[in-house]
């Protein structure tokens, strides 16, 4: 067969990949064995299972990554201030993830008009991670990780966390007296300082395929392929009251890797001026048990870009989000339930007149819920929904193979399965098989070139080492 | 909840106690540094993370510290830091947080919490606790399994090196009972005591310490 040059359906394709592998790039989230080799503590005491946080791991967060039982570096200065507190040895870590993807139905191929590809990927690695995670000086910890992409053979800046904290204590020797961490963090995710697996930077699934077709939007606070994830920096301050009370705000702007610089019309969604982050959450713990509840959101001007100047009106977007977390972490079985709820307003001035959108006011609602369980941290497995709904638009969600939608529907839903097995703390096997029920609109026919909802169902095989 | 992390300021309110008494054979107390108080402040807030600062944990997970037998204290954190104790949750959590503490910090974090007040007892099945009683007052004589009151005192407080265990959390004390049986933690009066201890009558036993 002779190669045809690309159609617009290979380039919607070929921007399909691209959606995939950013939210390959911006969903990972990851525990790491520097902090076990910074802290001499073993994962159990900062993770159910990894990632998901225990009580005492979100302390460790909160209080700046810096705790700490290695030797130290010091320095003093004349008057006795510490100018120096720098563990001896970095904690430093890699991360690896080999998979499998095998989707129900083979994808169209890439080059070839009417031909289909492999059916089954296998990715390795499908992500190398090399992580610095721990303290930098007192009060002053940072997480970094820094990411080779097996699917998009590069290297780059990923999730990023750098923080100070601080503890307080107020209001007398009594029971009536206050303690008080108070934050700053510096980051580059929308989330990725969150403490909780109910936000979007740590939330379920927190490993998943990135060549297999997956949801073709999410809003700009989710870590889809419309999220704001390693494409923004913000700086915040939080405060955590008395074990119960967290209340954050930060404020981001446009931090896009790569391309042109200072950001020109060739990038493309640029925040103006800066987008406002919030997020409120309660917890409550008892015997083994911790039950939070919360709220965040994210308000965001932005310019298209994409060939389009960087002035003039913009689209707005404001993100409200509910969530709620409860776990059980016995001796032998762990159980945790994650919920998250996100809705998305959205003011398309500037992408209505650019050609971009045919409406100019739009929504987008994502509900994820999902249901975990362990047996000693060694064998378990998830349950879990996820359902994205929102408004036909006609130029954004327009037929495409695969990648469109026949009614120009965002909406997709679905199921996640999952089993795990951790023959050590820091190995995971997992099984994951996601289920669609409806994808971009519809069950059957949902691209308008034939293709079902369920030809996108994936078997997803992983190993994933921590060491 | 306990207001566990509430505490910090008890622990400053009981400074007195550290620098002046258990820390006293290594920095007197007028000798301590802001420097030094301030180093252990923060470690009894990491304790507190877990513990409670008030040696009252949450968890089932982490024990009761509060008025227990600072000797107990002092010698299970050098089993810690010297790796001797080795049951599994020693190596996840205290191995590590072990490990940098100076004699003079154990002693003094062993005074603080020797020096909380004690848990308040729950309560649980009333027919668990009396059988748990009798355990504990009268031993199992057929069995050769002395009284426990005999070394942890008639009402559970502990004496020097044998730990307080009354008012402690029941799921920990019955896992450290199991771990000594199967010798996963080093216990050499205890492995022969509770070596023919069934696991019901640990159940008993601990239903009654957790309520007194």
């Amino acid at each position: 067969m002779t190669p045809t040059p690309c159609t617009w359906s290979c380039r919607t394709l070929l921007q399909w990949l691209g959606f995939a592998l950013c939210a390959g790039i911006t969903s990972p989230s990851w525990a790491v064995p520097s902090f076990a080799r910074q802290t001499g503590m073993a994962c159990a005491a900062c993770h159910t299972v990894f990632p998901e946080l225990t009580p005492f791991g979100r302390e460790f967060k909160l209080n700046g990554y810096v705790l700490d039982n290695i030797k130290q570096v010091t320095g003093i200065d004349t008057s006795a201030r510490q100018t120096l507190a720098l563990n001896s040895l970095p904690p430093i870590s890699l991360m690896a993830q080999i998979s499998y993807t095998h989707t129900s139905t083979a994808l169209p191929d890439s080059g070839l008009t009417g031909a289909l590809a492999k059916d089954g990927d296998l990715a390795f690695p499908q992500q190398v991670s090399f992580f610095y995670a721990g303290k930098i000086a007192d009060g002053l910890g940072a997480f970094v990780q820094l990411t080779y992409d097996g699917i998009g053979d590069h290297f780059g800046f990923d999730n990023t966390d750098i923080r100070y904290a601080h503890h307080w204590s107020f209001g007398g020797a009594n029971d009536n007296g206050h303690d008080m961490i108070v934050g700053i963090t510096l980051n580059n995710n929308p989330t990725v300082q969150d403490v909780w697996n109910t936000t979007p930077a740590w939330g379920f699934p927190y490993a998943a395929s990135s060549s297999a077709p997956g949801s073709s939007t999410s809003a700009k606070v989710d870590n889809g392929a419309g999220g704001f994830g390693q494409s923004v920096g913000g700086l915040g301050v939080y405060v955590w009251l008395d074990d119960h009370f967290y209340a954050e705000i930060s404020d981001y702007t446009s931090a896009i890797p790569g391309g042109a610089h200072p950001l020109d019309s060739t990038q493309a969604n640029v925040v103006q001026g800066s987008a406002p982050y919030w997020r409120l959450a309660y917890e409550r713990r008892w015997d083994r048990n911790s039950l939070s509840v919360g709220a965040f959101g994210l308000d965001a001007n932005v310019h298209p870009g994409n060939g389009t100047a960087l002035a003039g009106v913009t689209d707005k977007f404001r993100d409200t989000a509910l969530d709620v977390q409860y776990q059980f972490i016995g001796e032998d079985h762990l159980a945790t339930f994650l919920g998250t709820y996100i809705s998305e307003h959205q003011t398309l001035n500037a992408s209505a007149l650019d050609g971009f959108a045919a409406n100019t006011h739009n929504s987008l609602k994502t509900l994820k819920l999902a249901g975990e369980y362990y047996y000693q941290r060694r064998i378990g497995g998830t349950v879990g929904y996820f359902s994205t709904r929102g408004s036909a638009d006609a130029l954004l969600y327009a037929p495409a193979t695969v990648t469109g939608s026949a009614n120009n529907s965002p909406d997709t839903t679905g199921y996640v399965l999952e089993v795990n097995y951790l023959p050590w703390l820091n190995t995971k096997l997992q099984a994951q098989y996601i289920g669609y029920q409806k994808f971009n609109g519809q069950s059957t026919n949902y691209d308008g070139s034939g293709r079902n909802a369920g030809n996108n169902n994936t078997m997803y095989l992983l190993v994933w080492l921590n060491f | 909840m306990m207001k566990s992390n509430h505490m910090v300021a008890l622990a400053l309110s009981t400074w007195s106690f550290i620098s002046g008494v258990a820390y006293g054979a290594d920095v007197a107390a007028g000798d301590m540094t802001d420097g030094q108080k301030a180093a252990l402040h923060k470690t009894i807030e990491t304790c507190g993370t877990c513990h409670g600062v008030n040696g009252r944990s949450v968890s089932p997970t982490f024990p009761n510290l509060a008025a227990q037998q600072a000797s107990y204290i002092e010698l299970q954190l050098k089993a810690f830091k010297d790796q001797t104790r080795a049951d599994p949750d020693a190596q996840a959590y205290m191995w590590g947080m072990a490990s940098p503490l100076s004699d003079a910090t154990i002693s003094a974090l062993a005074g603080y919490f020797a020096a909380q007040p004690a848990a308040p007892g729950r309560g649980g099945s009333s027919a668990l606790i009396a059988q748990g009683k009798h355990l504990f007052e009268e031993g199992v004589p057929a069995r050769q399994i002395p009284p426990c009151a005999s070394c942890h005192g008639a009402h559970a407080a502990g004496m020097a090196t044998f730990p307080r265990l009354a008012g402690q959390h029941a799921p920990y004390l019955l896992k450290q009972m199991l771990v000594i049986q199967s010798a996963l933690r080093t216990a050499p009066v205890m492995h022969g005591v509770i070596k023919d201890l069934t696991r019901d009558q640990m159940q008993a036993l601990v239903a009654y310490l957790e309520s007194i």
